[in-house]
């Protein structure tokens, strides 16, 4: 970065020092409107002074760190929603890493702006913030990270979350805005391919840190996206509006506001646990590529790949096979996921005839839809798993396997390969039916869930319409 | 990191923080401050001149300007005590509300979302015959609850891509449940199956997805209508005066309603939703949420939409439009607190926003000083009153008229600014 002249550094000084005064006085003054205005027109010119046209300058990271203290702290709607925009502003027009070109040809190289503000302390792999700082100023550690997601997981199960306080609100928002900036951070850096970039990722240094608790943070996350998943599909809001401000010291309008974008917020919490989520899996899926290369060192110590917690879990609690692959849609991992379950329970031919010699586990999804031919191999599999978890994993892992396929339709319309992409999908739709009709034949008294129903329907329905 | 710079001011740790950032940084200084020094100083030279008059009748009598002075100190204490009490009257006076006005009403009965009949839903109609239905059970009867579960569970997208078409009766069906259906998963998920078909983009400029049926603004206008939305509404009648709980409480579809509305100003180059003047109804009703205190919690929403609405428009549509809107807003919205909140909900990340903001300012003093109808005599009549710096809505308007030049005026005004500041 280019030194500002010392002139322009005064200038800039002076009107931090203006703008944090107005973010002092609105510390000091009682928690009134007047205090409230303050804090609101601080949040407005920072806005003001950094984005916009003839800006485009980074507020310093004092004036960042007094906004995030707004996110963490605020106690009214206007405040959290407020600094929540304008950290997401910012991060949008001040990247901390990104790809830049030289010129139109060379490969892009990834650029780390090492002075800018972040979220998270600078040691997030062994560092811990002062005490003091816990509370609410100050980047967070990796602990405090945790205690985010416990609390989140906390108020999503139980009697906390109601439009009465501002605090599920502000917690969901602050994860969210987290999650943007792991983003931010992972998707540059994944796209270098290259290990030593994706290992210095903050989201590799916080899950890497020995002040987490790595498992019970993935646990947390699971239950945090499944229980979310059953609040959402049920009569959520109109239980927010009936319980009205008795108990609640909001003003009416302010409980009406929150009732009014807690659904939202949640279902936004949710789409960032996935992509929280998500990002792990890829880099782990990294590290196992750096692994094979070479790359990794001693220093990276090992994690257990969260695909291996994510099935465990899924098979330890059945409750949440559907409320997970519901909200899960990343279709590739989700089809590895599905893949990995059935497989692990699929009767492999234990003894090989000199027929079968030549048999090759084949541990795809359509390898696996094959398996349901096998009278027996499937009753084994019912057995193990159940009926019902079946036709989730049969159903979700269809409906993934169609959106990877008619992805890369889409590209093969570009290219021209038209008749490949149609039949593949065609052959997917008759796989699956055949496989669904052979495990529908064991029991003549099955009961077919709605989502079987709904994936036969769609498998018949595209057959009908392309072939 | 600067030298300049103190430490973080969020470091607690009082060992590392230097006295010099421990005394408070001065507050910007208000009129109030200013006007309460005043009348302190003043006070203190009333003092001191009793005091020295005093000490002048007692020392040495000087006859001369002995009753002339006594007469003015005694005037001016009245004066000074005169202006006291008013200035204490007026602090008492009970706060200025803040900014908030009620923009919905009562609510309509919203239409039942119906199901038009199976027969015209060519997409279940012809499974109907299907071998698997036997699996399936599909009755003609069972239609509707059928195609919720297909939405819900995300396969309706996954055949509308698969096949690229989006037939008419499905397409007013997801309208409705997103607009009108009171479940929330179901019109989370219908907003989500229209945005996505609707900004579905393989090809440039062409829609990947043939879509039989696309709503009118005149739906969305209904719609708005029936959630109790005053498209008449007044800022001047008492905006928290509400004792039903359910009366002027928005719908939950009016996040659906946002959200769509968004989406269908980011395709114009490919389907043209809206019309220039049914567009700029589009953001007055933006800008009259703004206004609502009940919706706070959607500001992101909002502002998503605003950038999109605004930026829908053609360059040459712009320029007349931006100004109708302003208008439009300077004649409706009281000229209190709200009027500086339809002038700050508008950001000032883009040009045209910036261009919208200082139009919509620039209406609400024109709206402000009645007769007045320039910018410059705007501006001789804020300087003759010395209340410049404390009005919002004119340095907006100001800032923001020089640096667009919207304004033929823009040009004569910098002068006139040019002449007050170096008269300050």
């Amino acid at each position: 970065m280019v030194n500002p002249s010392n002139s322009e550094r005064w200038n800039r000084a002076g009107i931090d020092d203006n703008m944090l005064a107005m973010f002092d006085a609105s510390e000091t003054k009682d928690p009134h409107q007047d205090a409230l205005d303050d804090r609101i027109a601080f949040l407005d010119v920072v806005r003001a002074s950094s984005i916009g046209p003839e800006y485009g300058k980074p507020p310093t990271s004092k004036i960042f760190g007094a906004v995030f203290h707004m996110l963490r702290t605020g106690n009214s709607l206007e405040i959290i929603v407020g600094s929540y925009k304008l950290l997401v502003d910012l991060d949008k027009h001040f990247p901390r890493v990104y790809l830049s070109r030289s010129s139109s040809n060379s490969p892009s190289k990834l650029v780390a702006v090492k002075e800018a503000w972040s979220p998270f302390i600078d040691c997030l792999d062994n560092g811990t913030a002062e005490a003091g700082d816990k509370q609410s100023s100050g980047p967070l550690d990796p602990s405090s990270f945790q205690l985010l997601i416990e609390d989140v997981a906390e108020i999503i199960s139980g009697s906390k979350l109601q439009a009465a306080n501002m605090e599920p609100l502000r917690n969901m928002l602050l994860f969210q805005y987290l999650v943007i900036v792991f983003e931010d951070d992972f998707i540059p850096r994944n796209a270098s391919s290259e290990w030593n970039m994706q290992r210095e990722s903050l989201l590799s240094l916080l899950l890497g840190s020995r002040k987490i608790n790595y498992k019970s943070l993935m646990k947390d996350c699971l239950t945090i996206i499944c229980q979310l998943s059953q609040l959402l599909q049920g009569e959520f809001s109109k239980h927010l509006e009936l319980q009205q401000s008795s108990k609640s010291k909001l003003s009416r309008n302010c409980h009406v506001a929150l009732s009014l974008s807690l659904f939202g917020v949640l279902k936004d919490t949710c789409v960032s646990m996935e992509k929280l989520l998500v990002m792990i899996m890829n880099l782990d899926m990294a590290r196992k590529k750096a692994d094979m290369e070479g790359h990794t060192t001693r220093a990276d110590s090992p994690r257990t790949p969260l695909m291996e917690i994510i099935l465990d879990e899924l098979a330890y609690n059945k409750d949440s096979v559907p409320l997970f692959f519901k909200t899960f849609s990343e279709p590739k991992l989700k089809l590895e996921i599905v893949v990995q379950y059935l497989w692990k329970y699929i009767t492999k031919p234990s003894v090989r005839t000199r027929k079968s010699s030549d048999y090759i586990e084949d541990a795809t999804f359509g390898g696996a839809l094959k398996c349901f031919s096998n009278k027996t191999g499937t009753k084994s599999l019912m057995k193990k798993i159940g009926v019902d978890v079946i036709q989730f994993l049969l159903a979700h892992g269809f409906q993934a396997q169609l959106s990877i396929l008619s992805n890369g339709n889409a590209d093969a319309n570009i290219s021209g390969d038209k008749e490949g992409g149609v039949g593949a999908l065609v052959d997917l739709c008759q796989n699956f039916i055949s496989a669904f009709n052979d495990f529908r034949s064991t029991d003549a008294h099955m009961e077919i869930l709605s989502i079987g129903k709904e994936a036969l329907f769609t498998a018949a329905t595209i057959m009908a319409a392309k072939s | 990191m600067d030298m300049n710079d103190p430490l973080d001011f969020e470091l607690e740790d009082d060992l590392l923080k230097s006295p010099a950032i421990n005394t408070k940084r001065k507050k910007i200084i208000g009129l109030d401050d200013l006007l309460k020094d005043h009348y302190k100083e003043q006070n203190k030279l009333l003092e001191r001149r009793k005091k020295q008059t005093k000490a002048n009748t007692k020392a040495k009598k000087r006859k001369t300007s002995y009753d002339d002075e006594d007469s003015k100190e005694a005037k001016l204490t009245r004066l000074v005590e005169k202006c006291h009490k008013q200035l204490k009257a007026f602090g008492e006076e009970e706060d200025i509300p803040p900014w908030g006005v009620k923009v919905f009403g009562d609510k309509k009965a919203f239409p039942p979302v119906e199901f038009p009949d199976l027969t015209c839903c060519n997409l279940l109609n012809s499974f109907l015959n299907n071998k698997l239905n036997s699996v399936v059970e599909l009755t003609v009867d069972k239609g509707d609850i059928f195609l919720e579960g297909l939405l819900v569970n995300g396969w309706l997208s996954k055949l509308v891509f698969v096949c690229g078409h989006v037939e008419k009766s499905v397409a007013i069906w997801a309208f409705n449940t997103m607009l009108y259906s009171s479940k929330e998963e179901l019109f989370s998920s219908s907003t989500d199956f229209w945005c996505a078909i609707l900004s579905s983009e393989e090809e440039v400029n062409q829609m990947p997805v043939k879509i039989d049926w696309f709503p009118e603004y005149a739906d969305l206008r209904r719609a708005l209508d029936i959630y109790g939305f005053l498209f008449k509404f007044s800022s001047s009648s008492e905006p928290n005066s509400l004792d039903s709980d359910v009366e002027g409480r928005p719908p939950q579809n009016t996040r659906a309603w946002i959200r769509f509305v968004t989406v269908c100003c980011l395709i114009r180059s490919k389907k043209e939703i809206f019309s220039t003047v049914e567009a700029e109804e589009i953001v007055e009703i933006i800008i009259c949420l703004f206004l609502d205190r009940q919706f706070l919690g959607l500001l992101v929403l909002l502002k998503d939409c605003m950038e999109a609405i605004v930026n829908y428009f053609t360059d040459q549509e712009w320029c007349s439009s931006s100004e109708n809107i302003a208008k439009f807003i300077a004649c409706r919205v009281s000229k209190d607190l709200n009027c500086i909140q339809t002038i700050e909900c508008i950001s000032e990340a883009t040009p045209r926003c910036k261009q919208l903001r200082s139009a919509v300012a620039y209406q609400t003093l024109l709206s402000c000083f009645d007769g007045v109808n320039s910018g410059e005599e705007i501006l001789r009549f804020v300087t003759g009153l010395h209340i410049f710096c404390t009005s919002p809505s004119t340095n907006n308007w100001f800032q923001l008229s020089l640096a667009s030049c919207t304004f033929p005026e823009s040009i004569h005004v910098a002068k006139v600014w040019n002449l007050q500041t170096a008269y300050k």
